[in-house]
């Protein structure tokens, strides 16, 4: 295997043993990059040459035996909202033409603090406010969207131009574009990763996570993630045990066994109009958890009806909020799509978003009645995999449409309205060769289970292979 | 177009209300799209709240994060 191909996990590994230098997988990395990009446009600034001064200094830390942890060496990128001193956060947008930030945001500077070589910062739907990325095109199929918000991040790392990356998830954002890409996205529960420095679509639903090629990496990246931050007011204090110890992440056995292990399907709403290929590598992966020992155990979805209502309800007037001065100042900067969304969400009345608030509190505690009840839930990531880059629409057999952002939203919103943990993992893929991922959904800081679950799935079905249209 | 629809005279209105004149080129299509937003968010009229408060944000309970529920599990 190549450089650029190796997991984290393995490239760690390989570091740690000398059998590899930083300096030669960010190398590895950057020729990989420089071949892709013209390809897939994962990227908005490249930062080639300090990301060479990075993985020089690792190397010479290394050498000396100061090893930091499993990321010290290992190139990777963060989406463009999310401040890296001295790097311009353009967030997508002619708004930040110009724009550098003067320090770094949390997480990037814990990834430096963990020894990470920061590669460039990955394109993003217009300030995360789009499903798609239009910017950045599929890693297995350059007529198919990229998906979004989180495009660039997805593609990177499936193309083989980061061993790692961050994300952002307002409404599915790391985890949409990670499944139509074939790769591993990380929602974690609201408040465990803060988001100091990080440009916000609407505060009381975004959350940062990392995109990576298994379920074991993104244990050891959100590892170096975690932990209370002042500069966030929705940061989780020092937890005693938040179950992102890198010792027991992906809480090994061999061979792995989920026996005992309650994994709910839903009987509506996650299966309602979905493609029937996604289904059908769905429906496959459950069997297999359920080979492994896990029991299925068919549910109802909580408030389903009101999924997307309370999602708009938060998200828009927040987004338009946050956005207010520069609107009224620059509205010809923004892209058409998101211009007119942040407009109307002048109009939405306080009722409207108090009663959102009201309907969340009723979603978190129905889901924690249901998450007594089994000890996570199953469920496809996205109903449909990545649609051709001119399409709006998806119609469904049943004679309806949906827009193609609604579609990739509408099965991601509710982990996002409870703040409960989300993991998205490659489980096939279509006739086409698209990808499709699978939702593990936990409690709050169930983190860790959700980790061995899909750490267990992936052990006896792995799936390693890079994109292929890059 | 629905009976309460809004018209772009009124979307201009309220637009200008709360702090965002618009250009009147905007005035249509902001409606449209405000009336859109307007009927996915109604549907939450449907539901009776009673004395239910508000979540402004979300916060992992208290028993959750001191790590004494679930973690047997987890």
């Amino acid at each position: 295997m190549r450089a650029h191909e190796l997991s984290l996990a393995a490239a760690a590994e390989a570091i740690r043993t000398r059998r590899l230098s930083p300096v030669e997988l960010t190398e590895a990395v950057l020729d990989r990059l420089d071949r892709t990009e013209p390809l897939v446009g994962a990227y908005a600034t490249v930062t080639a040459e300090r990301a060479l001064g990075i993985a020089h200094e690792a190397e010479r830390e290394i050498a000396a035996g100061r090893l930091r942890g499993p990321l010290h060496g290992v190139p990777m990128g963060v989406k463009d909202l999310i401040d890296v001193a001295g790097v311009p956060t353009e967030a997508g947008s002619r708004v930040r033409t110009g724009h550098r930030a003067e320090s770094d945001s949390a997480v990037a500077a814990r990834l430096a603090a963990a020894g990470a070589v920061l590669v460039g910062k990955t394109h993003t739907h217009e300030f995360a406010y789009g499903l798609t990325t239009p910017q950045t095109r599929n890693a297995w199929n350059r007529g198919r969207v990229a998906g979004g918000s989180s495009g660039g991040s997805a593609v990177a790392v499936a193309a083989g131009s980061a061993t790692f990356a961050l994300g952002t998830d307002t409404g599915g954002s790391i985890r949409v574009p990670a499944a139509l890409n074939g790769v591993v996205g990380l929602k974690p529960t609201y408040g465990l990763v803060p988001r100091t420095g990080v440009t916000s679509l609407s505060w009381s639903l975004d959350h940062v996570g990392p995109v990576t090629r298994t379920v074991e990496d993104a244990g050891l990246v959100l590892a170096a993630l975690t932990g209370p931050d002042a500069g966030d007011p929705a940061s989780l204090p020092a937890l005693p045990d938040p179950g992102t110890n890198p010792q027991h992440p992906t809480g090994r056995s061999n061979p792995p066994d989920l026996t005992g292990l309650r994994v709910g399907v839903a009987r509506d709403y996650y299966f309602d109009r979905v493609d029937g290929q996604v289904e059908a590598a769905v429906r496959r992966a459950l069997a297999h958890l359920e080979a492994l020992g896990a029991r299925l155990v068919e549910v109802d979805t909580p408030m389903a009806r009101y999924v997307q209502a309370a999602q708009w309800g938060l998200m828009v007037p927040e987004a338009t909020a946050y956005h207010e001065r520069t609107l009224r100042a620059a509205p010809d900067l923004y892209g058409a799509d998101v211009r007119v969304l942040l407009e109307a969400g002048a109009l939405m009345g306080a009722g409207d978003y108090l009663r959102a608030q009201r309907a969340r509190t009723l979603m978190r505690q129905a889901w924690e009645q249901l998450l007594e009840e089994v000890d996570l839930v199953a469920a496809p990531t996205v109903p449909t995999t990545a649609t051709p880059v001119d399409e709006e629409a998806v119609t469904w057999p049943d004679g309806t449409t949906e827009a193609v952002s609604d579609a990739y939203v509408r099965l991601c919103a509710p982990a996002n309205l409870t703040g409960m943990p989300a993991l998205t993992l490659p489980v096939g893929h279509a006739a086409d060769g698209l990808p499709v991922g699978m939702q593990l959904i936990g409690r709050p800081l169930g983190e860790p289970l959700l980790l061995r679950t899909g750490h267990a799935y992936e052990a006896t079905r792995p799936a390693h292979e890079l994109a292929r249209a890059a | 177009m629905p009976t309460d629809a809004l018209t772009p005279q009124e979307a201009a209105r309220w637009a200008d209300r709360s702090g965002l004149p618009l250009d009147a080129d905007r005035h249509a299509e902001v409606a449209a799209t405000a009336q859109y937003i307007h009927s996915v968010v109604s549907v939450l009229h449907e539901i009776d709240f009673a004395d239910t408060p508000p979540a402004p944000t979300y916060r992992v309970p208290e028993d959750v994060r001191g790590g004494q529920r679930h973690c047997a599990r987890a």
